[in-house]
């Protein structure tokens, strides 16, 4: 009792040390002008309309970032669903989404604008971060079935979407949890960077337009929702992974 | 020695011969080798013959490692012979397996972790792409002495249950053939013992061609109507013989002279396989 009430208590404490640096750091200026302490970055959504315009702006980044998350979801399951009934194109989903991760986002910039527009870019380059890690925790959740199990669909006589379905989705399920906790936060990234590109709004324009206009508070405040979000997005998909591997295992 | 290091540069020609009409298990003059470092390769079973008539149950005895599961692994479409023939009621193994007429219960349950029992013993109906027959379930839970346990997970029941529950689903399409590798071999004694009796009784029932895998004797001796001995790897059959200890065959009959005998008998083969390997 004792000794797990302690260990509830070891995160709370590592969060209020974590706080008292932050402020500590930006209270004396120790890292210069750019850190700002905790309390004035709080103090400065009191400010008319401010809570209103990060507010806005995290909405617009969480849509994004959403969208991102479901449409590189999607792509990755498709392809590595694909992978798995066409063993031939196996190695070639494996280089395309090596390469496509490999691209620097920056350039590819230029090209989104072109093709889905300022808009759609967060979302697409959200969609790309999300994609390659998707893909590579359901290329080996897809794996995951015992060799056993594979027998008995073999004997059975399944058809291959049969053991896809039957078999190798919900074996990969846990792989799939376990990949989304860490899509999440890469989608959130995703969004906030594709919205520097002249999204209309989001944490990320807002990042841009207060660094170059030196307003150090401001800018920490869309950091700081940027960073709950992801955080948020990482406790939401860990509960649910904890949840499904006590059934799946 | 008990492996045999074989240079194949190319595979060994497969000459099959024409297939005996009717049903049951036939393997003819087979071979199998499984290819390890380059060149050289693990020959797990040479010439072997074996034959089970339809409605039969035939037990293979060896010791472990003789290419036992080898056999039925060939006989479940799970690999191919590198030589000679196997044939399923006169046609390929695996055609059995893809009109989903052959039930096979493998040493581990291999029941799906995330499905209640009733789902794992409905599986075979849906692989089939069929109805579930919610009647003919419910039978064999009750058949297998699962009633009640229709929502628990696997892992919430004992060895013995989920061995039970895999038997189950093994029955479920009603196969033409029974394949048994060793389920009950991770079981202490007397539930092995206890899953033998429930086994003969399901069989009894519904006499299937049926392949029991084991190297138990006793559990031989008990349920099968003919036995065949094996040597040591590689695997060729050495000795075969018919029980004739009348059905049904229960603790009474594991105390007879007749059954001791045929016991003290196989056991001795058992031993003197692994030296002739």
């Amino acid at each position: 009792m004792r000794g797990s009430a302690l260990r509830r208590l070891y995160p709370v404490l590592g969060v209020i040390a974590l706080v008292v640096l932050v402020e500590v750091v930006g209270r004396f200026e120790l890292a210069g002008k750019s850190w700002p302490p905790l309390t004035e970055v709080l103090a400065s959504l009191g400010q008319p309309g401010r809570l209103d315009l990060v507010l806005r702006s995290l909405g617009a980044t969480a849509v994004a970032a959403a969208a991102g998350l479901v449409l590189g979801t999607v792509l990755a399951t498709a392809g590595a669903a694909l992978g798995l009934l066409v063993p031939v194109a196996r190695p070639g989903m494996d280089r395309l989404a090596a390469i496509l991760n490999a691209v620097p986002l920056i350039a590819l910039a230029p090209l989104l604008i072109m093709t889905v527009g300022r808009e759609g870019t967060p979302t697409v380059i959200a969609a790309l971060g999300v994609g390659f890690v998707m893909f590579v925790a359901l290329s080996s959740g897809l794996l995951a079935a015992s060799r056993t199990h594979q027998d008995v669909f073999t004997v059975l006589g399944a058809a291959r979407l049969t053991r896809l379905r039957r078999l190798q989705f919900p074996a990969a399920l846990p792989y799939f949890l376990d990949g989304l906790a860490l899509a999440g936060p890469t989608a959130v990234l995703g969004a906030t960077i594709g919205e520097w590109f002249g999204a209309p709004s989001g944490l990320g324009v807002l990042i841009v337009s207060a660094m170059q206009n030196f307003q150090i508070p401001l800018l920490w405040s869309a950091a700081l929702s940027a960073t709950l979000l992801s955080l948020l997005a990482y406790v939401l998909f860990s509960r649910v992974q904890v949840l499904a591997a006590r059934r799946f295992a | 020695m008990t492996s045999t290091a074989v240079r194949s540069p190319q595979r060994l020609p497969i000459d099959r011969p024409a297939p005996v009409t009717g049903s049951g298990i036939a393997l003819r003059g087979v071979s199998k080798e499984y290819p390890l470092k380059r060149k050289t390769s693990l020959r797990a079973l040479d010439g072997l013959d074996l034959e089970v008539a339809p409605g039969e149950f035939v037990a293979l005895l060896g010791p472990s490692g003789c290419g036992k599961s080898t056999v039925l692994r060939l006989v479940a479409g799970l690999e191919e012979a590198s030589a000679g023939a196997v044939d399923v009621e006169g046609r390929p193994p695996a055609q059995l397996a893809r009109e989903h007429r052959l039930g096979v219960a493998f040493q581990e349950h291999a029941l799906l972790p995330w499905a209640s029992i009733r789902s794992n013993v409905a599986l075979p109906f849906q692989v089939a792409g069929r109805p579930v027959d919610d009647r003919r379930v419910d039978d064999l839970l009750r058949l297998v002495g699962l009633g009640g346990f229709e929502n628990a997970r696997p892992k919430q029941l004992s060895g013995g249950m989920r061995q039970r529950a895999a038997i189950a689903r093994a029955l479920a399409l009603d196969p033409d053939v029974l394949l048994l590798d060793e389920p009950f071999g991770a079981l202490d004694a007397v539930t092995r013992r206890r899953m033998n009796a429930e086994l003969a009784r399901i069989w009894s029932e519904q006499q299937i061609t049926t392949l029991l895998v084991t190297h138990d004797v006793d559990e031989a001796v008990l349920l099968a109507d003919r036995i065949v001995v094996m040597t040591g790897r590689p695997g060729r059959v050495r000795y075969t013989c018919t029980v004739d200890i009348p059905r049904p065959r229960g603790a009474d009959v594991t105390r007879t002279p007749e059954f001791h005998g045929l016991v003290d008998t196989l056991t001795a083969m058992l031993d003197s396989a692994d030296e002739t390997a």
